[in-house]
């Protein structure tokens, strides 16, 4: 039987096509001598495709697949917020993207370098900045490797790292691989982290400190935060922010304020770079004055001549990656922040709490708010109660055939059947009432006709995938 | 400027709704103390502004014509329709894909960027990509770390400096240890308490490894040790022996070149194959091909997800979420306009220029070229002056090749120099010209 | 829900069940713990000859969207694994007492078996569990 799928593998001609090797206006020498035949490859299983095929099953890709662009993307904690036009613009502008990370005038990436790291400074109140992390997690093990040399500095052992079990799974991996141990805490039933606990879990001695994001991933803010940072510090730990929760906090309250040592942004979340189908995105990093030496190298500096780069001054944690970063999110991201301004940055935070709570209002009258009070810009509502034991599962793939995307599910992990909902500050009423309406359907399908629910989606190119012969007979290539 | 879409008296509406009076009630769980006064930032820009001060600060970067500086990031050509599909913004404004049926698309794409680097490699498996080349290359440590049971890593001289300094991050956060060695000097260290070999073949200096030759010796000398290869620039693959077929265990590399701009060196693209015994150590996210549950329609998604961190958690062997789905998708685009034809003939011309260009300059008095083994796209040239031949350079408009002092204080006088399919006749000839002028005007460096 | 709990054998509070004959013990995860992780798609198992601690981590049992570890039960060296997990981890979903079983091991140390719980009192746990 023939597949229902055709990869570009298939395709292809006999032509030699040359289309893109520019003129050899050379002298030629035998190959063979400038490399023995030993070091050779004979083929590459590669087709030669035309360009128009090319382009034309791209294209049929493209209509397979759903983008912010598209319409409504409310996966919690991710910021699928829209991504101005104008800074990929700009980012292909020669002047950023034909520039070698070696050559010596690179004054305008310097200073776009410095720029931004002092306007991140300025949002969260940190002093220092690298922006060498290619991401969140990346900026994590950074944030961490920092923790772990501060101390190994001040010769004083620490193993441990304090992470609530509503953490993005990044945080303890993180923490495991710049070897640390992890002691889980267990949220109280508020959703916050509670206090008696953490002073204990911080008395052991051997403890650097917590890993916290704030509002956390049920969309609240603890409002202990002074306490639970003082808690840490009294008992010689630092406090880390995962900023992977920022957007609502733009202007109104900062990580440094809230008594952060150390704080890694996701500028493809909070500062609308596109997430590209997972990336690349951009981690930086700041901390505050005391960690700033341990920053990865290089930094930039200001000086009497100008900006500078600074090699190791011999407490930094080494390289984190090749380069400068993710320069090309980075020159996005600063392009956002101009346009923007300060009064800009202001109103996104304020506009994705109003629509997170609209949409959180209207959704509590039929489905189940395990923490129903005011959230920050993301909700969960769980599977708990729904009529015919229909899944978190069931309702994402139904909510997929009405032409939108679904929100996170079964995250975080202490909720049953999570769905996570951010709908971000660019999401037009029309938008949250629409996806308030298939909500609402989706509810009432639930009741009378359960099972369109436990064999959806329907509308899409294929109906429910089976992970689990994914997972046991894998087949990763052709 | 700002991005929302409301209007006043929209928001009156929605605050009505939810019951409150304004917005700033809905941060009430905030202690007042924490609430930001203004943040000192300035004022936002309309689009024309925000382009003409951007383009500003582009200027402030210098553009040459041509260009002999690689040492980890390359000029190759890149085919228009390379950036036409990765700005479908079905793609690029689009989420991890996790809903499989919504992202078959993507799902597809990344399937046939696995297929594409297993066929380039020969490789059994692929990843989805990780961050870049040197990130890969510590992953790819660490991972022989987790197979072999065993703390100590072996690197060559020879990895780019700043992926030699990656790994040792990564390794310290780990306390693995790490000996940095030569070729010569290998056989004899090398013992039964080494995860891996970590090499990089054709090496920052340029020179092409024997690698049958080396994974040989190290099988013989100590059979249990993991070898890792790594490339920065893997348009090489169009013309040498792939490292599936010399018994490589994990092979990593920077895959910039393929079709992603220099971008002041990011983002790049890390790519990450191996063995298909090691699959269930493997860091990153795969796609996989499967079923309809109640179907016979085949489909994508998103596979082995139990290993990674957000099912994993601290059990995990890698931190990583977001990887770098775009530039895989650039890079699978690339190599599916190169072809088979157009990969060779790429390969081919990096080596017959760099080739033209080494043996003029190897003639011109002053000059030596410091390779001994054969060499693909770079090579080192011992120079009368480095700091002459960069402004002979430059005075031509030239983007000077890299003074390898920048990393190797010892190597004084030295330039890792570049050519690339992009580097015309002219301009080979006039990197030629600044050589000789350089000699006779040693003064002005 | 209810699940299988074969009387004659003895069992662990993190869900394994042990079948003891003379100084070797087989090993596996209870038909409540195959529950909860749900459709199994990969198990790895320890190397033959390997002596492990009581509680210490012994393998990892995969599912889609979840991890569980197989935890030794009693301290000791493992002589056998089932092989056949390796190609068929469904095994462990649709047989766990039986097809599924995972690691034979021979134990060093008689007192630990009295530290085994009863099928009566693993009910009470899974009962409290749910």
């Amino acid at each position: 039987m023939k597949s229902n799928i055709t990869l570009i593998f298939e395709k292809g001609i006999d032509e030699e096509l040359q289309n893109y090797i520019p003129e050899m206006d050379i002298e030629v020498a035998d190959l063979k001598e400038i490399i023995p035949q030993i070091l050779l490859r004979n083929d590459i299983p590669i087709p030669n495709v035309p360009e128009i095929e090319i382009v034309r099953h791209f294209v049929k890709l493209s209509h397979k697949n759903y983008g912010v662009d598209t319409g409504i993307y409310p996966l919690g904690s991710c910021t699928m917020k829209y991504n101005p036009k104008i800074c990929e613009s700009i980012e292909r502008l020669p002047g950023f993207s034909q520039v070698h990370p070696l050559q010596e005038e690179n004054q305008g990436s310097i200073e776009l370098l410095y720029n931004i790291s002092k306007f991140l400074g300025e949002i969260t109140g940190m002093d220092g900045f690298t922006l060498q992390p290619a991401a969140g997690a990346h900026g994590e093990l950074a944030g961490l490797l920092i923790m772990k040399k501060y101390f190994e500095h001040k010769g004083i052992k620490k193993e441990k790292i304090v992470v609530p079990d509503s953490a993005h799974g990044t945080n303890p991996a993180s923490a495991k691989m710049a070897g640390f141990s992890i002691i889980e805490l267990k949220s109280n039933e508020q959703g916050e982290v509670p206090l008696d606990h953490l002073e204990y879990a911080m008395q052991g001695g051997d403890v650097a400190g917590i890993m916290l994001t704030n509002p956390n991933t049920l969309g609240i803010f603890d409002r202990h935060i002074k306490e639970i940072t003082q808690i840490v510090h009294n008992n010689g730990g630092l406090c880390y922010y995962d900023g992977a929760n920022l957007n609502p906090m733009l202007g109104i309250c900062r990580p440094r304020d809230m008594g952060f040592d150390i704080v890694h942004l996701n500028l493809h979340k909070t500062f609308a770079t596109p997430h590209g189908g997972g990336g690349p995105g951009s981690g930086p990093i700041g901390v505050i004055n005391d960690l700033s030496p341990f920053l990865p190298e290089p930094c930039i500096i200001s000086t009497e001549n100008g900006l500078v780069c600074k090699e190791s001054a011999g407490k930094s944690i080494g390289r984190i990656k090749s380069f400068w970063g993710n320069f090309g999110v980075i020159v996005r991201a600063y392009a956002y922040i101009l346009a923007l301004g300060a009064e800009g940055l202001l109103r996104v935070g304020k506009i994705a709490v109003l629509n997170a709570n609209y949409l959180r209002i209207l959704l509590q009258q039929k489905y189940k708010l395990p923490y129903n009070r005011i959230c920050q810009h993301e909700f969960v509502i769980s599977d708990k109660n729904m009529p015919n034991n229909i899944t978190t599962e069931d309702i994402a793939k139904r909510i997929l055939d009405y032409g939108i995307y679904a929100p996170t599910i079964y995250f975080p992990l202490i909720i049953q059947g999570a769905l996570m909902i951010e709908p971000t500050e660019t999401e037009s009423k029309e938008s949250l009432d629409y996806f308030v309406e298939i909500m609402n359907k989706i509810y009432e399908e639930a009741k009378e006709n359960p099972e369109i629910l436990k064999s959806a989606p329907h509308n899409l190119p294929v109906k429910r995938l089976d992970a689990v012969l994914a997972a046991r007979k894998p087949v990763l290539h052709d | 400027m700002d991005f929302v879409p409301h209007d006043r008296k929209t928001i009156t509406e929605m605050l009505r709704v939810i019951g409150v009076a304004d917005i700033e009630e809905l941060f009430q769980d905030i202690p007042k103390d924490l609430i930001k006064e203004k943040l000192d930032l300035p004022t936002g820009l309309s689009e024309p502004d925000l382009f003409r001060h951007m383009e500003e600060i582009s200027r402030k970067n210098k553009i040459y014509t041509s260009s002999f500086l690689g040492a980890g990031c390359y000029y190759h050509y890149i085919p228009s329709l390379v950036d036409f599909v990765i700005s479908r913004s079905e793609f690029y404004t689009s989420y991890t894909p996790y809903q499989a049926e919504a992202s078959q698309g993507y799902l597809q794409a990344i399937y046939e960027y696995q297929t594409m680097i297993s066929r380039l490699t020969q490789m059994d498996i692929a990843n989805a990509s990780m961050y870049d080349g040197s990130t890969a290359l510590a992953e790819a440590a660490i991972m022989t770390t987790l197979i072999t049971n065993k703390k100590s890593i072996f690197m060559l001289e020879g990895i780019h400096p700043e992926y030699i300094e990656v790994v040792k991050t990564y390794c310290w956060g780990q306390n693995i240890s790490i000996e940095i060695t030569t070729e010569d000097k290998l056989l004899n260290q090398l013992n039964e308490d080494v995860a891996a070999l970590l090499f990089q073949s054709p090496n920052f200096f340029g020179d092409i490894e024997d690698i049958s030759k080396l994974v040989k010796h190290v099988r013989e000398k100590a059979p249990n040790c993991l070898l890792v290869q790594v490339m920065t620039d893997p348009t090489c693959l169009g013309v040498i022996k792939p490292p599936g077929l010399t018994d490589i265990d994990i092979f990593v590399a920077e895959g910039q070149s393929f079709g992603i701009s220099p971008s002041f060196g990011g983002p790049g693209l890390g790519i990450f194959t191996a063995k298909k015994k090691y699959l269930r150590k493997m860091p990153g996210r795969l796609v996989g091909k499967t079923k309809e549950i109640n179907g016979t329609r085949e489909g994508f998604i998103l596979t082995l997800q139990a290993r990674e961190q957000h099912i994993r958690r601290e059990k995990a062997s890698s931190n990583i979420c977001t990887n770098q789905a775009l530039c895989s998708l650039a890079a699978l685009v690339y190599l599916l306009a190169m072809g088979r034809t157009g990969l060779k003939g790429i390969a081919t011309q990096n080596f017959q220029k760099a080739h033209y260009l080494k043996s003029k300059i190897g003639k011109i008095p002053g000059y030596k070229i410091l390779n001994t083994k054969p060499t693909y796209n770079e090579f080192l040239v011992k120079c009368p002056s480095i700091d002459s031949l960069i402004y002979q350079c430059k005075q031509r408009n030239l983007l000077p090749p890299l003074k390898i002092s920048k990393y190797y204080p010892q190597m004084k006088n030295t330039a890792l120099v570049c050519i690339t399919e992009m580097n015309s006749k002219d301009s080979i000839e006039a990197f030629i010209q600044a050589a000789q002028v350089a000699l006779n005007n040693k003064a002005e460096g | 829900m209810s699940y299988e709990f074969p009387s004659d054998l003895k069992y662990t509070t993190s869900h394994e069940w042990v079948n003891l004959n003379d100084s070797i013990a087989t090993v596996g995860i209870t038909d409540y713990a195959q529950h909860q992780l749900g459709d199994i798609v990969f198990v790895e198992l320890p190397a033959i000859g390997m002596v492990l601690e009581k509680e210490s981590n012994a393998g990892e049992i995969e599912s889609v969207k979840a991890v569980g570890d197989l935890l030794m039960p009693l301290s000791g060296e493992i002589v056998e694994i089932n092989e056949q997990l390796a190609e068929s981890p469904e095994l462990v979903n649709s047989s766990p007492f039986r097809e599924g079983w995972m690691i034979k091991i021979k134990i060093f140390n008689t007192i630990e078996i009295d530290e085994l719980i009863s099928v009566e009192r693993y009910k009470e746990l899974v009962k409290s569990e749910e």
